[in-house]
Protein backbone atom coordinates (compact mmCIF):
# COMPACT_ATOMS: atom_id res chain seq x y z
CA UNK A 1 0.00 0.00 0.00
CA UNK A 2 1.61 3.41 -0.74
CA UNK A 3 0.44 7.10 -1.83
CA UNK A 4 1.24 6.07 -5.53
CA UNK A 5 -1.45 3.62 -5.62
CA UNK A 6 -3.78 5.84 -3.38
CA UNK A 7 -3.30 8.71 -6.31
CA UNK A 8 -3.95 6.16 -8.69
CA UNK A 9 -7.12 4.69 -7.46
CA UNK A 10 -8.04 8.77 -7.06
CA UNK A 11 -7.42 9.51 -10.58
CA UNK A 12 -9.30 6.39 -11.55
CA UNK A 13 -12.44 8.06 -9.53
CA UNK A 14 -12.09 11.30 -10.95
CA UNK A 15 -11.96 9.62 -14.27
CA UNK A 16 -14.96 7.62 -13.78
CA UNK A 17 -16.61 11.02 -13.02
CA UNK A 18 -15.31 13.05 -16.26
CA UNK A 19 -16.83 10.01 -18.17
CA UNK A 20 -20.38 9.73 -16.25
CA UNK A 21 -20.60 13.97 -16.49
CA UNK A 22 -19.99 13.60 -20.25
CA UNK A 23 -22.27 10.33 -20.85
CA UNK A 24 -25.02 11.70 -19.05
CA UNK A 25 -24.60 15.02 -21.24
CA UNK A 26 -24.41 12.65 -24.16
CA UNK A 27 -27.38 10.87 -23.46
CA UNK A 28 -29.56 14.35 -22.39
CA UNK A 29 -28.12 16.09 -25.78
CA UNK A 30 -29.72 13.82 -27.57
CA UNK A 31 -32.74 12.90 -25.98
CA UNK A 32 -34.49 15.65 -23.62
CA UNK A 33 -33.00 18.50 -24.69
CA UNK A 34 -33.59 18.54 -28.48
CA UNK A 35 -36.94 17.82 -27.24
CA UNK A 36 -37.53 20.98 -25.24
CA UNK A 37 -35.36 23.32 -27.54
CA UNK A 38 -37.72 22.77 -30.28
CA UNK A 39 -41.16 23.36 -28.24
CA UNK A 40 -42.45 27.11 -27.42
CA UNK A 41 -40.54 28.18 -24.33
CA UNK A 42 -43.08 27.29 -21.66
CA UNK A 43 -42.31 27.17 -18.02
CA UNK A 44 -43.56 23.75 -17.28
CA UNK A 45 -40.72 22.57 -19.90
CA UNK A 46 -38.27 25.21 -18.48
CA UNK A 47 -39.18 23.90 -14.96
CA UNK A 48 -39.02 19.91 -16.25
CA UNK A 49 -35.74 20.83 -17.74
CA UNK A 50 -34.32 22.17 -14.66
CA UNK A 51 -35.81 19.62 -12.42
CA UNK A 52 -34.09 16.24 -14.63
CA UNK A 53 -30.98 18.82 -14.58
CA UNK A 54 -30.65 18.53 -11.02
CA UNK A 55 -31.34 15.10 -10.58
CA UNK A 56 -29.27 13.89 -12.99
CA UNK A 57 -26.39 16.24 -11.24
CA UNK A 58 -27.47 14.58 -7.55
CA UNK A 59 -27.43 11.13 -8.70
CA UNK A 60 -24.14 11.89 -10.72
CA UNK A 61 -22.12 13.09 -7.21
CA UNK A 62 -24.54 10.49 -4.88
CA UNK A 63 -23.37 7.72 -7.42
CA UNK A 64 -19.67 8.97 -7.07
CA UNK A 65 -19.77 9.19 -3.31
CA UNK A 66 -20.96 5.91 -3.27
CA UNK A 67 -18.26 4.52 -5.28
CA UNK A 68 -15.64 6.50 -2.94
CA UNK A 69 -17.20 5.03 0.56
CA UNK A 70 -17.06 1.70 -0.78
CA UNK A 71 -13.47 1.82 -1.65
CA UNK A 72 -12.44 3.39 1.07
CA UNK A 73 -14.32 1.25 3.44
CA UNK A 74 -12.67 -1.80 1.68
CA UNK A 75 -9.15 0.04 1.96
CA UNK A 76 -9.69 0.84 5.71
CA UNK A 77 -11.16 -2.44 6.56
CA UNK A 78 -8.43 -4.84 4.89
CA UNK B 1 -0.40 40.52 -25.80
CA UNK B 2 2.96 43.00 -24.07
CA UNK B 3 -0.34 44.79 -21.46
CA UNK B 4 -1.12 41.17 -20.27
CA UNK B 5 3.14 40.40 -20.26
CA UNK B 6 3.56 44.21 -17.99
CA UNK B 7 0.22 43.12 -16.02
CA UNK B 8 1.61 39.52 -15.39
CA UNK B 9 5.07 40.74 -14.16
CA UNK B 10 3.50 43.79 -12.27
CA UNK B 11 1.72 41.42 -10.38
CA UNK B 12 3.44 38.41 -9.24
CA UNK B 13 6.60 41.21 -8.05
CA UNK B 14 3.48 43.03 -5.78
CA UNK B 15 2.47 39.98 -4.47
CA UNK B 16 5.84 38.74 -3.39
CA UNK B 17 6.41 41.57 -2.09
CA UNK B 18 3.01 42.60 0.00
CA UNK B 19 3.07 38.35 1.16
CA UNK B 20 6.56 39.26 2.89
CA UNK B 21 5.02 42.46 4.41
CA UNK B 22 1.56 40.68 5.22
CA UNK B 23 3.90 37.50 7.12
CA UNK B 24 5.37 40.44 9.76
CA UNK B 25 2.16 42.52 9.84
CA UNK B 26 0.03 39.15 10.53
CA UNK B 27 2.63 38.18 13.08
CA UNK B 28 2.59 41.46 14.92
CA UNK B 29 -1.20 42.23 14.67
CA UNK B 30 -1.70 38.20 16.16
CA UNK B 31 -3.51 37.35 12.98
CA UNK B 32 -1.95 33.22 12.79
CA UNK B 33 -3.63 29.68 12.97
CA UNK B 34 -1.90 26.66 14.09
CA UNK B 35 -0.31 24.67 11.85
CA UNK B 36 -1.47 21.46 13.50
CA UNK B 37 0.25 18.91 10.96
CA UNK B 38 4.03 19.79 12.57
CA UNK B 39 4.56 18.55 16.20
CA UNK B 40 5.56 21.64 17.07
CA UNK B 41 2.59 22.73 16.38
CA UNK B 42 3.60 26.50 14.75
CA UNK B 43 1.49 29.57 14.96
CA UNK B 44 1.62 31.19 10.80
CA UNK B 45 0.57 34.33 10.19
CA UNK B 46 -2.74 33.80 8.26
CA UNK B 47 -2.51 37.05 6.63
CA UNK B 48 -1.75 35.79 2.57
CA UNK B 49 -5.52 36.61 1.29
CA UNK B 50 -4.69 40.49 1.64
CA UNK B 51 -1.75 39.77 -0.44
CA UNK B 52 -3.21 38.16 -3.30
CA UNK B 53 -6.75 40.91 -3.05
CA UNK B 54 -4.59 43.99 -3.15
CA UNK B 55 -1.83 41.83 -6.44
CA UNK B 56 -4.89 40.42 -8.43
CA UNK B 57 -7.39 43.71 -7.96
CA UNK B 58 -4.04 45.98 -8.70
CA UNK B 59 -2.92 43.89 -12.12
CA UNK B 60 -6.84 44.03 -13.13
CA UNK B 61 -7.18 48.10 -12.58
CA UNK B 62 -3.88 48.64 -14.49
CA UNK B 63 -5.14 46.51 -17.48
CA UNK B 64 -8.42 48.17 -17.46
CA UNK B 65 -6.72 52.15 -17.17
CA UNK B 66 -4.04 50.71 -20.46
CA UNK B 67 -7.19 48.56 -22.07
CA UNK B 68 -10.41 50.73 -21.51
CA UNK B 69 -13.08 50.65 -18.95
CA UNK B 70 -14.68 46.95 -18.84
CA UNK B 71 -17.98 46.03 -17.37
CA UNK B 72 -17.29 42.51 -17.04
CA UNK B 73 -13.98 43.40 -15.03
CA UNK B 74 -15.27 45.54 -12.62
CA UNK B 75 -18.70 42.86 -11.80
CA UNK B 76 -15.34 40.40 -11.62
CA UNK B 77 -13.81 42.74 -9.10
CA UNK B 78 -16.76 43.88 -6.86
CA UNK B 79 -17.91 40.10 -6.48
CA UNK B 80 -14.15 38.94 -5.39
CA UNK B 81 -14.32 41.82 -2.79
CA UNK B 82 -17.07 40.79 -1.29
CA UNK B 83 -16.18 37.05 -1.04
CA UNK B 84 -12.64 37.91 0.59
CA UNK B 85 -14.16 40.42 3.29
CA UNK B 86 -16.33 37.65 4.85
CA UNK B 87 -13.51 36.02 4.91
CA UNK B 88 -11.58 38.13 6.05
CA UNK B 89 -14.53 39.04 9.03
CA UNK B 90 -13.99 35.37 9.70
CA UNK B 91 -10.10 35.29 9.71
CA UNK B 92 -10.30 38.26 12.62
CA UNK B 93 -13.56 37.11 14.34
CA UNK B 94 -13.63 33.69 14.13
CA UNK B 95 -15.62 31.05 12.07
CA UNK B 96 -18.83 32.37 10.32
CA UNK B 97 -21.85 29.48 11.50
CA UNK B 98 -21.83 26.90 8.83
CA UNK B 99 -25.61 27.64 7.92
CA UNK B 100 -24.95 30.89 7.83
CA UNK B 101 -21.88 31.50 5.83
CA UNK B 102 -23.70 30.27 1.90
CA UNK B 103 -26.40 32.94 2.67
CA UNK B 104 -23.70 35.43 2.87
CA UNK B 105 -21.72 34.32 -0.39
CA UNK B 106 -24.62 34.37 -2.51
CA UNK B 107 -23.89 38.29 -2.08
CA UNK B 108 -20.75 37.84 -4.42
CA UNK B 109 -23.24 36.76 -6.90
CA UNK B 110 -25.13 40.20 -7.20
CA UNK B 111 -22.66 42.22 -8.88
CA UNK B 112 -22.47 40.03 -11.81
CA UNK B 113 -26.33 40.16 -11.46
CA UNK B 114 -26.66 43.96 -11.48
CA UNK B 115 -24.37 45.08 -14.07
CA UNK B 116 -25.94 41.96 -16.10
CA UNK B 117 -22.44 40.28 -17.38
CA UNK B 118 -23.66 36.92 -17.80
CA UNK B 119 -25.05 35.17 -20.95
CA UNK B 120 -27.90 32.35 -19.84
CA UNK B 121 -27.22 30.75 -22.57
CA UNK B 122 -24.29 27.92 -21.12
CA UNK B 123 -22.30 26.02 -23.46
CA UNK B 124 -22.87 22.18 -22.88
CA UNK B 125 -20.84 19.05 -24.31
CA UNK B 126 -22.57 17.97 -27.44
CA UNK B 127 -25.30 20.25 -27.15
CA UNK B 128 -23.49 23.46 -27.83
CA UNK B 129 -25.55 26.72 -26.04
CA UNK B 130 -28.78 25.92 -24.13
CA UNK B 131 -31.55 28.37 -23.33
CA UNK B 132 -31.27 28.46 -19.43
CA UNK B 133 -32.97 32.28 -19.26
CA UNK B 134 -34.78 31.66 -16.22
CA UNK B 135 -32.53 29.44 -13.55
CA UNK B 136 -29.33 30.97 -14.72
CA UNK B 137 -29.07 33.88 -12.61
CA UNK B 138 -30.45 31.31 -9.29
CA UNK B 139 -27.38 28.83 -10.72
CA UNK B 140 -24.97 32.09 -10.54
CA UNK B 141 -26.20 32.59 -7.28
CA UNK B 142 -25.75 29.40 -5.81
CA UNK B 143 -22.16 28.95 -7.24
CA UNK B 144 -20.39 31.36 -5.38
CA UNK B 145 -21.32 29.82 -1.68
CA UNK B 146 -20.42 26.24 -3.28
CA UNK B 147 -17.01 26.87 -5.26
CA UNK B 148 -15.77 29.15 -2.39
CA UNK B 149 -16.32 26.43 0.24
CA UNK B 150 -15.14 23.97 -1.76
CA UNK B 151 -11.61 25.84 -2.37
CA UNK B 152 -12.20 26.74 1.19
CA UNK B 153 -12.34 22.78 2.17
CA UNK B 154 -9.01 21.95 -0.13
CA UNK B 155 -7.07 24.46 1.80
CA UNK B 156 -5.97 21.97 4.84
CA UNK B 157 -2.46 21.40 3.89
CA UNK B 158 0.80 23.68 3.32
CA UNK B 159 0.67 24.87 -0.21
CA UNK B 160 -2.81 23.24 -1.12
CA UNK B 161 -4.25 25.98 -2.06
CA UNK B 162 -1.85 27.50 -4.49
CA UNK B 163 -0.90 24.63 -6.53
CA UNK B 164 -4.75 23.13 -6.90
CA UNK B 165 -5.79 27.01 -8.12
CA UNK B 166 -2.89 27.02 -10.15
CA UNK B 167 -3.88 23.74 -12.25
CA UNK B 168 -7.62 25.51 -12.54
CA UNK B 169 -6.31 28.84 -13.57
CA UNK B 170 -4.00 27.30 -16.40
CA UNK B 171 -6.90 25.12 -17.91
CA UNK B 172 -8.46 28.49 -18.20
CA UNK B 173 -5.56 30.13 -19.43
CA UNK B 174 -5.19 27.07 -22.49
CA UNK B 175 -8.99 26.89 -23.29
CA UNK B 176 -9.14 30.88 -23.48
CA UNK B 177 -5.65 31.06 -25.23
CA UNK B 178 -7.64 28.57 -28.03
CA UNK B 179 -10.98 30.08 -28.57
CA UNK B 180 -9.16 33.97 -28.18
CA UNK B 181 -11.21 34.80 -25.16
CA UNK B 182 -10.28 38.15 -23.89
CA UNK B 183 -11.39 38.16 -20.40
CA UNK B 184 -10.73 34.66 -18.82
CA UNK B 185 -7.29 35.30 -20.48
CA UNK B 186 -6.44 38.16 -18.54
CA UNK B 187 -7.84 37.06 -15.47
CA UNK B 188 -5.70 33.92 -15.27
CA UNK B 189 -2.47 35.09 -16.26
CA UNK B 190 -3.15 37.84 -13.50
CA UNK B 191 -4.52 34.94 -11.07
CA UNK B 192 -1.15 32.26 -12.10
CA UNK B 193 1.09 35.54 -11.52
CA UNK B 194 -0.35 36.06 -7.96
CA UNK B 195 -0.66 32.41 -7.29
CA UNK B 196 2.97 31.68 -8.45
CA UNK B 197 4.37 34.30 -5.94
CA UNK B 198 2.24 33.46 -2.72
CA UNK B 199 3.18 29.71 -3.61
CA UNK B 200 6.12 30.47 -2.69
CA UNK B 201 5.86 31.43 0.83
CA UNK B 202 2.79 29.09 1.18
CA UNK B 203 4.53 25.95 0.09
CA UNK B 204 5.53 23.70 2.54
CA UNK B 205 6.81 24.20 4.97
CA UNK B 206 4.09 27.09 5.00
CA UNK B 207 5.19 30.59 6.39
CA UNK B 208 1.84 32.24 5.44
CA UNK B 209 -1.91 30.55 4.99
CA UNK B 210 -3.87 32.06 2.60
CA UNK B 211 -6.51 31.96 5.55
CA UNK B 212 -10.31 32.18 4.55
CA UNK B 213 -9.74 35.87 2.83
CA UNK B 214 -7.35 34.41 0.00
CA UNK B 215 -9.63 30.80 -0.42
CA UNK B 216 -12.84 32.65 -0.62
CA UNK B 217 -11.61 35.25 -2.70
CA UNK B 218 -9.78 32.51 -5.15
CA UNK B 219 -13.00 30.61 -4.99
CA UNK B 220 -14.82 33.93 -6.12
CA UNK B 221 -12.83 34.52 -9.01
CA UNK B 222 -13.15 30.87 -10.42
CA UNK B 223 -17.02 31.46 -10.56
CA UNK B 224 -16.79 34.78 -11.88
CA UNK B 225 -14.25 33.91 -14.59
CA UNK B 226 -16.29 30.86 -15.54
CA UNK B 227 -19.33 32.74 -15.83
CA UNK B 228 -18.12 36.05 -18.10
CA UNK B 229 -16.25 33.66 -20.03
CA UNK B 230 -18.71 31.04 -20.80
CA UNK B 231 -16.40 28.26 -20.00
CA UNK B 232 -18.52 26.88 -17.02
CA UNK B 233 -17.90 23.50 -18.09
CA UNK B 234 -14.23 23.81 -18.26
CA UNK B 235 -14.11 25.23 -14.60
CA UNK B 236 -16.39 22.54 -13.83
CA UNK B 237 -13.99 19.12 -14.73
CA UNK B 238 -10.89 21.64 -13.64
CA UNK B 239 -12.62 21.60 -10.12
CA UNK B 240 -13.07 18.22 -9.96
CA UNK B 241 -11.18 17.12 -7.18
CA UNK B 242 -12.34 20.32 -5.15
CA UNK B 243 -15.92 18.90 -6.11
CA UNK B 244 -15.27 15.37 -4.94
CA UNK B 245 -13.74 16.57 -1.40
CA UNK B 246 -16.59 19.34 -0.43
CA UNK B 247 -19.64 16.68 -2.03
CA UNK B 248 -17.73 13.84 0.18
CA UNK B 249 -17.75 15.99 3.29
CA UNK B 250 -21.26 17.08 3.06
CA UNK B 251 -22.14 13.79 2.33
CA UNK B 252 -20.65 11.70 5.06
CA UNK B 253 -20.87 14.84 7.55
CA UNK B 254 -24.69 14.64 6.41
CA UNK B 255 -25.55 18.46 5.84
CA UNK B 256 -23.31 21.36 6.55
CA UNK B 257 -21.74 20.94 9.63
CA UNK B 258 -18.51 23.13 11.08
CA UNK B 259 -15.55 20.64 11.31
CA UNK B 260 -14.93 21.31 15.20
CA UNK B 261 -18.18 20.41 15.84
CA UNK B 262 -17.75 17.13 14.61
CA UNK B 263 -16.33 14.31 17.03
CA UNK B 264 -13.98 12.28 14.49
CA UNK B 265 -11.43 13.88 12.70
CA UNK B 266 -10.73 12.60 9.41
CA UNK B 267 -7.15 11.86 9.56
CA UNK B 268 -4.28 11.32 12.76
CA UNK B 269 -1.34 12.71 12.86
CA UNK B 270 1.56 10.94 14.65
CA UNK B 271 5.34 12.33 14.71
CA UNK B 272 4.40 14.50 11.64
CA UNK B 273 3.01 11.76 9.61
CA UNK B 274 -0.93 11.99 8.54
CA UNK B 275 -3.03 8.55 8.08
CA UNK B 276 -6.31 8.15 7.71
CA UNK B 277 -8.54 7.45 10.44
CA UNK B 278 -10.19 4.20 10.36
CA UNK B 279 -13.07 5.41 12.53
CA UNK B 280 -16.51 4.33 9.93
CA UNK B 281 -18.23 8.04 11.17
CA UNK B 282 -15.12 10.27 10.20
CA UNK B 283 -15.55 12.81 7.27
CA UNK B 284 -14.41 11.50 3.68
CA UNK B 285 -12.18 14.08 2.62
CA UNK B 286 -9.53 13.97 -0.10
CA UNK B 287 -6.38 13.68 2.42
CA UNK B 288 -7.62 10.84 4.04
CA UNK B 289 -8.33 8.91 0.85
CA UNK B 290 -4.94 9.59 -0.01
CA UNK B 291 -3.70 8.22 2.89
CA UNK B 292 -5.54 5.44 3.58
CA UNK B 293 -3.85 2.08 4.86
CA UNK B 294 -0.56 4.43 5.07
CA UNK B 295 1.65 7.07 6.93
CA UNK B 296 2.40 9.78 4.66
CA UNK B 297 4.19 13.59 4.51
CA UNK B 298 2.16 16.52 4.41
CA UNK B 299 4.49 17.51 1.38
CA UNK B 300 3.95 14.32 -0.24
CA UNK B 301 0.01 14.59 -0.03
CA UNK B 302 0.25 17.92 -1.53
CA UNK B 303 2.48 16.72 -4.67
CA UNK B 304 -0.34 14.07 -5.12
CA UNK B 305 -3.08 16.46 -4.83
CA UNK B 306 -1.11 18.50 -7.48
CA UNK B 307 -1.27 15.74 -9.44
CA UNK B 308 -4.72 15.30 -9.17
CA UNK B 309 -5.44 18.83 -10.14
CA UNK B 310 -3.38 18.71 -12.93
CA UNK B 311 -5.30 15.77 -14.28
CA UNK B 312 -8.41 17.08 -13.90
CA UNK B 313 -7.22 20.27 -15.94
CA UNK B 314 -6.54 17.64 -19.34
CA UNK B 315 -9.26 16.37 -18.75
CA UNK B 316 -10.83 19.87 -18.29
CA UNK B 317 -9.38 21.02 -21.53
CA UNK B 318 -9.71 17.62 -23.64
CA UNK B 319 -13.46 18.01 -22.92
CA UNK B 320 -13.41 21.75 -24.49
CA UNK B 321 -11.63 20.73 -27.33
CA UNK B 322 -13.25 16.99 -28.30
CA UNK B 323 -17.11 17.76 -26.91
CA UNK B 324 -17.63 21.27 -26.73
CA UNK B 325 -19.57 22.66 -30.07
Amino acid sequence: MSLLRNTLIVLILLTIAWAGFLSITFILAYTLFPAIEYTDGSLTLGLLRVAVGIIVITLWIYGWYTLTKIWLRKMLSE
Amino acid sequence: MITLFMVFISTLILVLLLTQLLIKAGGRLNLTGVDIHKPNKPSIPKTGGPALVIGVVTGLIIYLLVEGFSTELVALIYSSLIAALIGLVEDIRGEINPKVKPLLLVIAGIPILALSVYTPRPVLPFIGATRLTKIYPFLILVSYPVVCNAVNSIDVLNGSISFTSIAFFTAILVVSAIHGLEYPLIVSAIMLAALAGFAIYNKYPSRVFAGNSGSLFIGSVMVSTAIIGRVEVVAIVALLPHIMNEMHVIFSMRGLRSAKQYNSRPITIENGLISANPDEKAPITLVRILSAKIKTREDSLVKSMFVLSLYSMMLAILTNILFMR
